[in-house]
């Protein structure tokens, strides 16, 4: 899987590259309009990352290069700004998914994948996980092959979960996660605290395995054992 | 114009005052100078003794009479009825009582004050005319003028009053030939030319800082994020990482709300519409419905009105959901949360525990309770978009309840 990372700041490319690239994909950078115009004329991506703020461009001029030469990677706008208008905008012109920064790796990483399974939609489209088989179209979830029943906010930390394995996922993200604009929202770390224990509780009484490992004062993590 | 008015109607009201007074003081000079002939005549002329009607239309009376009745001059006003004109006319009475030959007489002379009080009618109406005719063409002219000289500053009232600085169309004021107004006009351009200069800056400003700090920002939040992956720390220091994380995380949070309430100031959200609010408040609810459940929180929500307020859609938001917010999470377990929404206000009261100091403190900024994990901006934002909209907040705290209410 190839994904193009179009970000003037050097440090902050360099994260989501070192992220993603754990994750098993192939990934370039590149710095300017003028380089990802370059880039994206030369190779095709399945996905690509777009800063809307470039030095010498705006990164929806990048988006409306892709759409003319018709291209079929997914796009992502990340941006610093969380104007409304930015994001309409960017959604209009036909950005699949916007990011505001600063974002945590793991939802990029939980984005990135979810574009590419919906872009590349051949057939069969199920995350396997061990003994746990998701169908994200259908939202369902099976143990062994029995469905298991999960509400959505269950249903979304399994999937963020499976869609970052063996990775320390913080509170906040998870936070930010399942409830978007209103993470700022009272103990919301209680909430999660209390979601985890029932999702846990509802594999483990279909005879799945406990993935979920506190670390404490941080998060959590989704590890085969 | 208003100052000569009373002037004019207070000069014609003296000035029929002074005429009345002259022609009647006329008149009587008249009647005293007929007293006058008639006593000469009379002395003077034996035959006049038998001629009673001297003047024609004046009455002459003689009356002789025992003693002396001492009457140097009386006048008095009376009518009597005239069988031409058939009606009851005025006349002025002058007595007065003489000598002659040894007999008293007391004599009265009346005379007609027809013709006088017509006069003064006369007079009377020609005044009020003139005053209404120079008080008409007085405003007429005035009028007039005034709307020829007062233009060009209407047309300067109105390209200010829909002038709006957060729209980039120039402002525009009608030519004149008025010097005053062209300077007024002048002097208008340039400060708010000026002003709209400063705006921009301000507001590009703000825009620059939001995204300047983004960054630094977005790198701490993903090195630390990468050295919790790194699997080579011990748990302390797992833990240490992890605190930088949510530190940066408050940080991203509170610069949103602190941009959040600069834009405000920058009148960034002019755009409105009209908000249903119970439809709305019912929505932003249902998002917290799961936590109100997870703490116990009975939910109670009085309706007693459909108000529909034209605000803007964001702010709505934001004012709603932090009123909510903060219902919540200062709330006890098995607490309490009553909405009463009215047409003309909205009531929060919550279950809660006692505040230190004055509630009204609570809309500064970062000013915190007990618990210290929010940014501080919450009520903040609330005040503050109340504020844009002229709604009245007030923060009370009774025993362990909590209420916030907003008149709209």
């Amino acid at each position: 899987m190839n994904i193009l990372i179009v970000e003037d700041e050097q440090i902050l490319a360099e994260s989501i590259i070192k992220y993603l690239s754990q994750e098993g994909y192939h990934c370039e950078w590149a710095s300017s309009f003028r380089e990802a115009s370059e880039k994206v004329h030369l190779y095709t991506y399945d996905c690509i990352l777009v800063d809307i703020n470039l030095p010498d461009g705006s990164g929806i001029k990048v988006i409306e290069r892709l759409k003319s030469i018709k291209s079929k990677s997914g796009i992502i706008i990340i941006s610093a700004r969380n104007s409304v208008e930015d994001k309409i905008d960017g959604l209009n012109i036909g950005a699949d998914d916007y990011l505001t920064k600063p974002f945590a790796l793991s939802e990029l990483n939980a984005r990135v994948k979810s574009l590419i399974r919906r872009r590349n939609f051949d057939g069969s489209d199920e995350i396997v996980f061990k003994e746990i088989t998701i169908l994200p179209q259908e939202r369902l979830v099976s143990i062994h092959g029995e469905p298991i029943r999960l509400t959505k906010k269950e249903y979304d930390l399994l999937l963020y979960f499976v869609s970052n394995p063996n990775r320390v996922i913080t509170k906040e993200s998870i936070a930010e996660h399942l409830w978007g604009d209103h993470m700022d929202m009272a103990d919301s770390f209680d909430f999660i605290y209390a979601h985890l224990k029932n999702l846990r509780k509802k594999m483990i009484e279909k005879n799945g395995g406990d993935y979920i490992q506190t670390i404490y004062g941080v998060g959590y993590k989704f590890t085969r054992f | 114009m208003a100052s000569t008015i009373p002037i004019l109607i207070i000069g014609g009201i003296l000035a029929f005052i002074i005429l009345r007074g002259i022609i009647n003081h006329e008149f009587n000079e008249k009647l005293f100078a007929e007293k006058k002939q008639f006593l000469y005549e009379w002395h003077t002329y034996d035959n006049i003794r038998e001629t009673l009607y001297l003047n024609v239309g004046d009455k002459i009376e003689v009356k002789a009479v025992d003693r002396d009745p001492k009457i140097k001059s009386m006048l008095s006003d009376t009518t009597m009825y005239d069988s031409f004109e058939k009606k009851e006319l005025p006349y002025r009475v002058l007595k007065f009582s003489d000598n002659l030959n040894e007999q008293y007489y007391i004599i009265t002379i009346t005379k007609s004050m027809l013709p006088t009080k017509d006069l003064i009618t006369g007079v009377g109406q020609i005044i009020l005319i003139l005053i209404a005719g120079l008080v008409l063409s007085l405003g007429l002219v005035s009028r007039a003028i005034s709307k020829k000289i007062w233009n060009p500053f209407n047309n300067t009232l109105f390209s200010l009053k829909n002038y709006q600085i957060s729209t980039p169309v120039k402002i525009n004021f009608a030519q004149t030939t008025i010097d005053e107004f062209k300077e007024l006009n002048q002097v208008l351009s340039n400060m708010i030319n000026k002003s709209r200069k400063d705006y921009v800056n301000l507001k590009e400003f703000t825009e620059n800082a939001s995204h300047e700090i983004q960054t630094p920002l977005a790198i701490i939040k993903s090195k630390a994020e990468l050295l919790l992956q790194s699997g080579e720390l011990d748990q302390e220091n797992m833990e240490d990482v992890g605190k930088i994380y949510e530190a940066a995380n408050r940080l991203s949070r509170l610069k949103q709300g602190l941009a959040l309430l600069t834009q405000m100031d920058n009148n960034q959200f002019d755009e409105v519409e009209p908000i249903e609010m119970a439809e709305f408040i019912y929505k932003n609810f249902e998002n917290y419905e799961e936590l109100i459940a997870m703490k116990e929180i009975s939910l109670t929500k009085t309706i007693n009105g459909h108000p529909t307020l034209i605000l803007n859609n964001t702010l709505t938001y934001v004012l709603i959901t932090n009123l909510i917010n903060n219902a919540i999470k200062h709330n006890l377990k098995q607490g309490f949360i009553n909405l009463i929404l009215n047409n003309d206000e909205l009531i929060l009261e919550n279950s809660g525990t006692p505040l230190e100091g004055n509630p009204e403190n609570y809309f500064q900024r970062f000013k915190k309770g007990a618990i210290s994990d929010s940014s501080g901006l919450g009520l903040a934002l609330v005040k503050k978009i109340c504020d844009i909209y002229d709604m009245r907040i007030s923060y009370s705290v009774n025993n362990q309840t909590h209420r916030i209410a907003i008149q709209f």
